[in-house]
């Protein structure tokens, strides 16, 4: 393994790794504030007994999202020092707000966690919303300063030189709503349904069966919002990028020659030397429409850039059919759920339940997978045009070592953290509900 | 503007290094702690610490931004030349960040604790001594800014960390957060275990002592350009004399147990001294064989300082009344009972 693969493998590691703490740390709370609101207004036990577990979730949640994300922070620098010696003033923007946010967030969980019973009932329960609004917050930022490595602005560019920089515009670059929309919903969405799995397991189990109904509706009612909206949005992004990186689409699509009226592949496998997609469905001009609007548009193929800009075409394709195919599912699953709301009996049926343990993984797998269609479909840039990404590594050998020492320590906390939620179910289980 | 962002800079750092430094030598003073005295001493960081624990660590995030943001040229070298020890001081703050919500969030309190304890106790100890020496090499004048063929993967990539002078000033950081913390804790125990702390304090102090003295002995013999800066500097003479003059009323504070103003005097004694190198410092951050890097030349140009500026005066309206609030709500401050 080189330098530079290493780098980025470890780059790709550790972002996928934070994303998900980020995600959870970013929703539970608002999972966490229903369940502490129903409490206020019920008094019933069980939504007192579900806010403080779930309370403890965030925290451990929390804390591995923080302390990943502050590796993540030196990280940039560490192995991308070009990079960041010129996007780091242009892109500072978000990041310092960013920091703001996270602040009042650490702020507003302190008085969470250590508030109960210290402070005011309506201003306890009020500094929960303030973490789940600031994590929000927080998560749209970064997304944004990743939005402008896909669509650089808020500068001008000649001779490797960077200068009249403009950081307002940089925060509002082309590409920040819609990957802003876009992830906020798929946070939602993943952790919605890993939520309501874990709970949904309890039940078919039958332990506290009614404690774990009451919180698998909370986490799968987000959810289901969040997943029926999330193909649109995805719509949007698409018709984004079409403008903007058409290399990407093409390579999403795996859409190898220029057309008029361009038909959708649906799964295939791609063969990158022979520019052949074998085993696929094919929609007659879908593409044209999904990404302009119209069925005889003019697609651009990857055979109209140089070879030297195509980004890795299988990975690409493979994983946005990955995303799509969940997507589509989960939506379908979104509207079912609404559906079971009418109809009682599908309650007491185990294969309800069943199916809501089947689908608990899918969300963040599609999250994922989106991130990688994102992140390797813009290489060989690391911005947009550019600057590429061989350029911008950290003159450092060795990066191997570090990228094993990365892997090796996330996978122990990852193993560590689930064992924690494990036995943070099992006390739940075992304890009264007073 | 650029003076606003250089005072959140120095803000940042003296505050990181007052609370997180606390906060890495409490677990440095469970470590060295007999069984009984760790047992207390953990259910005492708990208490004290925990409400305000994250928030102490985000200073170094708000000091890194600032950095890339503010003074992207200096942040360059830093990360390219320093990257092992950093990738070391991540790594101690990973393990003791998790090892703490491990420990206090863990639904069973069973034998995993040990792990936990021992994670958190050895990660305290260590983080600081490495965030030292990386403060250590930016000054240690090794770092070698423009390397020829000569030059090997050690002497460009571990030497500059590695050497005695950054070893001193690791282990002298590493006791003032152990001071800091046992001048903390003093003010958080009940009558029988304060003497334990008390005992914690002076040593913990005479260790700051010694260890400042190797830092300067050595930088001075060997003709290091901080160090005899540093010593020549009437500003740094005065504000080290303050600091020192301050242990008269601080042990008899200690000894009277006031905890108000133990914590203080400490802190100030620490500000001092902080303050002391950053005026040498000032504005050559970065001291390297080749030359230094200055901090206001290698500054980003002028609209995005201020913009930096602007967001950091917003962001602070909004963050430290909040922090504040947080701080008077657990009696974390305990000057502001009073108030
Ligand atoms: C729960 C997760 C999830 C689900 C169900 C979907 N997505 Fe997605 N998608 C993401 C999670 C995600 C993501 C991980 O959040 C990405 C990566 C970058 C971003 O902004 O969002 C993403 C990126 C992303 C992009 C690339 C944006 C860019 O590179 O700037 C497109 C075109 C789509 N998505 C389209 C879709 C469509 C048409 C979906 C229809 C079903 C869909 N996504 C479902
Ligand atoms: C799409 C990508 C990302 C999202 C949505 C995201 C979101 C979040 C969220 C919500 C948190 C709060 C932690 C929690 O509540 O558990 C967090 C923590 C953090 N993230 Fe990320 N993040 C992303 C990528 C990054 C990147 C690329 C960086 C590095 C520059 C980063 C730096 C940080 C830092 C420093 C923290 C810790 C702050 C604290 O102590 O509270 N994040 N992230
Ligand atoms: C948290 C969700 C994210 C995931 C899962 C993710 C995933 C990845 C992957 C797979 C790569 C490797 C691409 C390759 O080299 O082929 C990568 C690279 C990179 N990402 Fe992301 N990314 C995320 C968010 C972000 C954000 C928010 C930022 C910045 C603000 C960011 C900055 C980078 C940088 C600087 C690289 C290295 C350069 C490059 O390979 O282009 N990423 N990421």
């Amino acid at each position: 393994m080189d330098n530079l693969d290493a780098a980025r493998l470890q780059m790709a590691f550790t972002l996928m790794f934070h994303i998900v703490f980020a995600c959870i740390g970013m929703v539970m709370p608002f999972f966490m504030i229903i369940a502490h609101r129903k409490w206020l207004k019920t008094r019933n036990p069980i939504y007192l007994k579900l806010t403080k577990s779930w309370q403890k979730g965030v925290a451990i949640f929390f804390v591995t999202g923080a302390v990943s994300g502050t590796a993540l922070s030196f990280e940039l620098g560490l192995l991308w020092p070009e990079f960041m010696k010129h996007a780091g003033p242009i892109i500072g923007m978000p990041f310092s707000l960013e920091g703001a946010a996270f602040f009042v967030e650490a702020i507003a969980l302190g008085f969470y966690l250590y508030g109960w019973d210290k402070i005011s009932e309506k201003f306890h329960w009020f500094t929960g919303i303030i973490v789940g609004v600031s994590g929000v917050a927080s998560g749209i930022l970064v997304v944004s300063a990743n939005g402008w490595m896909n669509a650089p602005s808020g500068f001008d560019y000649a001779n490797g030189v960077f200068s009249n920089i403009d950081p307002v515009k940089a925060l509002l670059n082309p590409a920040w709503f819609t990957q802003a929309l876009h992830m906020t919903l798929a946070a939602f969405t993943a952790t919605g349904f890993a939520v309501a799995g874990i709970h949904a397991f309890q039940i078919l189990k039958n332990r506290q069966v009614e404690l774990h109904k009451k919180a698998f509706k909370i986490a799968i009612t987000f959810a289901a919002i969040a997943a029926i909206l999330q193909p649109l949005s995805g719509d949007l992004s698409a018709k984004d990028i079409a403008k903007r990186q058409p290399v990407k689409l093409a390579a999403m699509e795996a859409h190898y020659d220029t057309t008029k009226g361009a038909p959708l592949y649906i799964g295939g496998i791609v063969d990158d030397e022979t520019q052949n997609v074998s085993y696929k469905i094919k929609i007659p001009k879908a593409l044209s429409f999904l990404a302009f609007g119209d069925f005889n548009a003019e697609v651009k193929g990857l055979n109209d850039f140089p070879e030297d800009v195509h980004p890795n075409v299988p990975i690409v394709h493979y994983a946005f059919q990955i995303m799509v195919g969940i997507g589509t599912l989960l939506m379908i699953v979104g509207i079912l759920f609404f559906i079971s709301l009418k109809r009682k009996s599908w309650w007491q049926n185990n294969k309800f339940w069943l199916l809501f343990i089947v689908l608990a993984p899918m969300g963040f797998i599609a999250l994922e997978a989106g991130w990688v269609v994102t992140e390797v479909g813009r290489q060989p840039w690391i911005i947009h045009n550019i600057m590429r990404t061989k350029d911008a590594v950290t003159p450092m050998p060795g990066m191997v070592f570090s990228f094993y020492m990365y892997v090796i320590l996330y996978s122990i906390l990852a193993i560590a953290v689930t064992w924690l939620m494990a036995r943070q179910i099992k006390s739940l289980n075992n304890s009264k509900i007073a | 503007m650029i003076y606003v962002v250089l005072s959140f800079l120095m803000i940042s750092l003296l505050l990181y290094v007052l609370l997180a430094g606390a906060d890495f030598g409490a677990g440095i003073i469970e470590l060295f702690s007999s069984r009984k005295g760790r047992d207390t001493t953990k259910k005492t960081i708990y208490r004290v610490i925990g409400p305000v624990w994250e928030a102490n660590h985000i200073w170094i995030i708000i000091i890194v931004v600032i950095l890339w943001v503010g003074f992207p040229e200096f942040y360059n070298v830093i990360t390219v030349y320093l990257h092992i020890p950093l990738t070391l001081v991540l790594l101690g703050i990973t393990l003791r960040g998790v090892s703490f919500v491990f420990r206090h969030y863990d639904a069973f309190k069973d034998k995993s604790q040990i792990l936990y304890d021992w994670m958190f106790r050895l990660s305290s100890l260590i983080t600081p001594i490495f965030l030292g020496m990386t403060f250590g090499s930016m000054i240690s004048g090794e770092i070698i800014l423009n390397p020829d063929e000569t030059d090997t993967f050690y002497s460009i990539f571990i030497g500059p960390w590695l050497n005695w002078f950054s070893i001193f000033v690791g282990l002298f950081f590493a006791s003032l957060c152990t001071f800091l913390a046992s001048v903390l804790l003093i003010g958080e125990s009940n009558k029988n275990e304060h003497q334990r702390y008390v005992l914690k304090a002076r040593i913990a102090n005479i260790t700051v002592i010694v260890m400042g003295f190797l830092v300067l002995a050595f930088g001075y013999f060997n003709n290091l350009k901080f160090i005899t800066n540093f010593i020549k500097s009437p500003y740094a003479i005065v504000l080290v004399g303050l600091s020192a003059l301050l242990i008269f009323p601080l042990t008899h504070s200690i000894k009277k147990a006031t905890r108000i103003k133990s914590r203080f005097l400490a802190g100030v004694q620490v500000v001092l001294i902080l303050l002391a190198a950053i005026i040498t410092h000032y504005p050559n951050l970065l001291i390297t064989s080749d030359g230094t890097v200055n901090l206001v030349e290698t500054a980003s140009t002028p609209k995005v300082i201020q913009v930096l500026g602007i967001s950091l005066i917003v962001g602070g309206a909004v963050i430290l009344p909040g922090l504040f609030h947080l701080m008077k709500s657990f009696k974390m401050i305990k000057i502001l009972e009073k108030l």
